[in-house]
């Protein structure tokens, strides 16, 4: 496929200006069975996250006497994408991505309070369109709130790039593939720690300090809309009761 | 973590808060480091990097195969890390871990994203491309797996040669020419001990870390980086980073020579 | 006034001791999804697995059958034993069984005694957050259900409730109906309103 012109007259392919999100929508409580669940709609990504526990640490002798284990798994289901039917399973990127995750949340959970158990959080990207990891990070957040999981913080994430020499905000599948240079960031909102950085591309010195700005400029409108998720799945119920249900 | 890695961690602690690493060590000091390329004749290319007591070798195998459907055009690179279970009582037999897998995907996210390797000028025909294997064997864990591994990568590219290509069929025999490598990529590894950051951590160092952040650099570029473990960094932090890598890889880079 | 606070969310520019709320730099923060009470400051949970505590009173089921004693579900991410020296009885697997917790350590080994068996019945679960609100202040709630009801009802901290007898499937709808609205206002006035509309049918 020919690299398609990425930024046309000042706008982004999308028609987004350069700090501009992508459409977010995000639910919290959306599943029965977990103990807390959240589902993410960004841009033309749809992502699933569930967590369970704590419950007992499988298998047996990854528990600490200390603390919670926190396992992550992240997903990209077979038909999340516009390529081929994809393989069902994790693959070496999934694999890394779980990693990757997972410290996020290890530096925020309260594991301590939890020992010889296992926090287990599913992240499933029903459909991809670029910045699937912070898709899936902002939705966790709010599932593990969602759960009673205590937590020091609400991370959340947005990946920011390098489009032929200007730095954008939240990027997209195009973007991703053809820009030159992508950078998921993942925060914790009160006190501004790097909790996710990973990056590949070529950026100089200063295009990666523009990067962060942008990045730190985002953050809190996604981090409004994941206390907004939280709070309106509890106001919901009040609408419900003066129909007298 | 036993009873020993305990007691290690808190000794480490200890020292960081005095201002000190166990090796004595500057905040920002390399290990001795070695590099032999070509130790493998039957590898394309290979190299075996020693960093303090870390060692670790690389061997690439280039092979002819189909490109991916959606880059018709550009050959295979394709890397591997084995976390070899002699090289540490902590590592088991079995199909690379998750740690295996992050460590081969940052070695090869450096010299993807810098275009070391121009993937275009792999490309043989239509159909046929030249195919990179570089894999790492991880054979002594004395901490700083990531740089040593980058740098063992980048110098078995550096001294692989093509096989002969003829009628269709490799003469693996014969080597020709060296294979294209335009950019020589290393890698910084940063270590969070307390407050205070370290770079190139030892053993011991990583048992008391709470993060690590390794930057892949070209003398003009960050082309990679990761940030792994529980930890954070701060912005300040990284920008300050930044800056160390380009001077420090500047000094591994002559490793490559 | 109350308001929903999330994990991270300052609720005292001062350091207090909350429970649901940790200290960090001088301010307190929530560390849980919860409701926040200005007047009386405490945070409480909306949501959170049980965790078992010394005293409680819970509702079991037999688990496992040992030599020594049951290893008992107590709903939590942790394990129930209860010595075969509590009592004559011989549990069978898959007994209900009200206990109280004598003893939680720090490996979390969860000790009970005082079993008593809960025969026949049904068990509903819900969340532990909302058992104080399907009690009530002084067992008003609580009361009230069983009034109308007449059924018997024996509520676990850990969010098991065992009814049995009288109009028990109204007394389930009804303890579901105070978990899904236990943090708004009113309930008290909703619920006795549910309660007669639906015993006059």
């Amino acid at each position: 496929m020919e690299k398609p012109k990425l930024i046309i007259d000042g706008k982004r392919i999308d028609g987004r200006s350069m700090d501009e999100l992508r459409p977010l929508k995000i639910q919290a409580g959306v599943l029965n069975k977990a103990d807390g669940s959240a589902y993410v709609e960004w841009g033309g990504n749809k992502v699933l996250a569930a967590v369970y526990g704590p419950r007992e640490c499988i298998p047996r002798h990854d528990a600490s006497p200390y603390r919670a284990i926190i396992h992550c798994r992240y997903l990209m289901a077979p038909f999340s994408t516009l390529d081929e039917h994809g393989r069902s399973g994790p693959n070496r990127r999934s694999t890394e991505v779980s990693k990757v995750i997972k410290e996020v949340f290890e530096n925020v959970v309260m594991t301590e309070k939890f020992p010889k158990t296992a926090i287990d959080i599913f992240i499933e990207v029903l459909q991809a369109d670029g910045g699937t990891r912070c898709a899936g990070i902002t939705a966790a957040a709010v599932a593990l709130a969602d759960a009673g999981i205590p937590m020091k913080d609400l991370p959340c994430a947005v990946a920011v790039g390098k489009i032929e020499n200007e730095i954008a905000a939240d990027f997209g599948k195009l973007e991703d593939n053809y820009g030159d240079g992508d950078m998921p960031i993942a925060i914790a909102p009160r006190n501004n720690e790097l909790l996710l950085l990973q990056m590949d591309g070529m950026f100089t010195k200063d295009e990666l300090r523009k990067a962060l700005e942008l990045a730190f400029n985002v953050f809190p409108k996604i981090s409004a809309l994941q206390v907004e998720a939280l709070r309106a799945h509890y106001a919901v119920k009040k609408d419900e009761l003066s129909r007298g249900d | 973590m036993d009873i020993l890695d305990e007691i290690k961690k808190d000794y480490v602690l200890d020292l960081m808060k005095k201002e000190k690493r166990p090796d004595d060590r500057g905040f920002f000091d390399y290990r001795p480091c070695t590099v032999e390329k070509g130790i493998f004749e039957s590898a394309e290319g290979s190299a075996r990097v020693k960093l303090g007591k870390t060692q670790v070798v690389a061997g690439v195998k280039i092979d002819v195969g189909t490109p991916f459907k959606d880059r018709p055009d550009e050959g295979v690179l394709s890397t591997t890390a084995e976390l070899l279970p002699l090289a540490s009582p902590t590592f088991e037999p079995g199909p690379p871990n998750a740690a295996a897998i992050e460590l081969a995907r940052i070695v090869d996210r450096g010299i993807r994203s810098s275009n070391a390797i121009d993937l275009n000028s792999l490309l043989i025909e239509k159909d046929k491309v030249l195919m990179v294997f570089v894999d790492i064997y991880v054979l002594d864990h004395d901490g700083n797996l990531i740089d040593a591994s980058a740098l063992a990568a980048m110098a078995a590219l550096l001294n692989a040669k093509l096989p002969k290509y003829e009628d269709g069929r490799i003469i693996r025999t014969e080597r020709n020419d060296n294979l294209k490598v335009s950019q020589k990529v290393v890698t910084c590894t940063f270590s969070k001990i307390g407050s205070r950051i370290v770079l190139d951590p030892g053993l011991d160092e990583e048992k008391a870390m709470s993060a690590r952040l390794t930057l892949a650099t070209t003398p003009e570029y960050v082309c990679a980086m990761q940030k792994g473990g529980s930890g954070a960094f701060t912005k300040d932090e990284l920008m300050n980073l930044i800056d160390v890598s380009f001077e420090k890889g500047n000094e591994l880079r002559k490793f490559l020579d | 006034m109350t308001r929903i606070v999330v994990p991270g969310e300052l609720v005292a520019s001062s350091p207090q001791r909350i429970e649901f709320a940790f200290i960090e730099n001088g301010k307190t923060y929530s560390s849980v999804l919860g409701l926040f009470d200005e007047a009386n400051p405490r945070v409480i949970p909306l949501e959170g697995a049980y965790m078992p505590a010394q005293y409680d009173i819970i509702v079991g089921i037999i688990n496992e059958v040992k030599f020594a004693g049951y290893n008992i579900d107590i709903n939590a991410p942790y394990k129930g034993f209860l010595s075969a020296k509590d009592s004559r009885y011989e549990y069978k697997l898959g007994d209900v069984i009200s206990a109280k917790i004598v003893e939680v350590d720090e490996v979390k080994s969860v000790n009970l005694e005082g079993a008593r068996a809960l025969r026949d019945g049904e068990i509903i679960e819900i969340s532990p957050a909302k058992i104080p609100r399907v009690i009530g202040k002084k067992n008003s709630m609580l009361d009230m259900i069983r009034e109308a009801t007449k059924s018997e009802i024996f509520v676990g901290k850990n969010g098991r409730i065992w009814i049995r007898g009288g109009n028990s499937a109204l007394a389930a709808r009804t303890i579901l109906k105070v978990e899904k609205e236990a943090h708004t206002t009113g309930l008290t006035e909703r619920i006795s309103a549910f309660l007669k509309d639906e015993v006059s049918r």
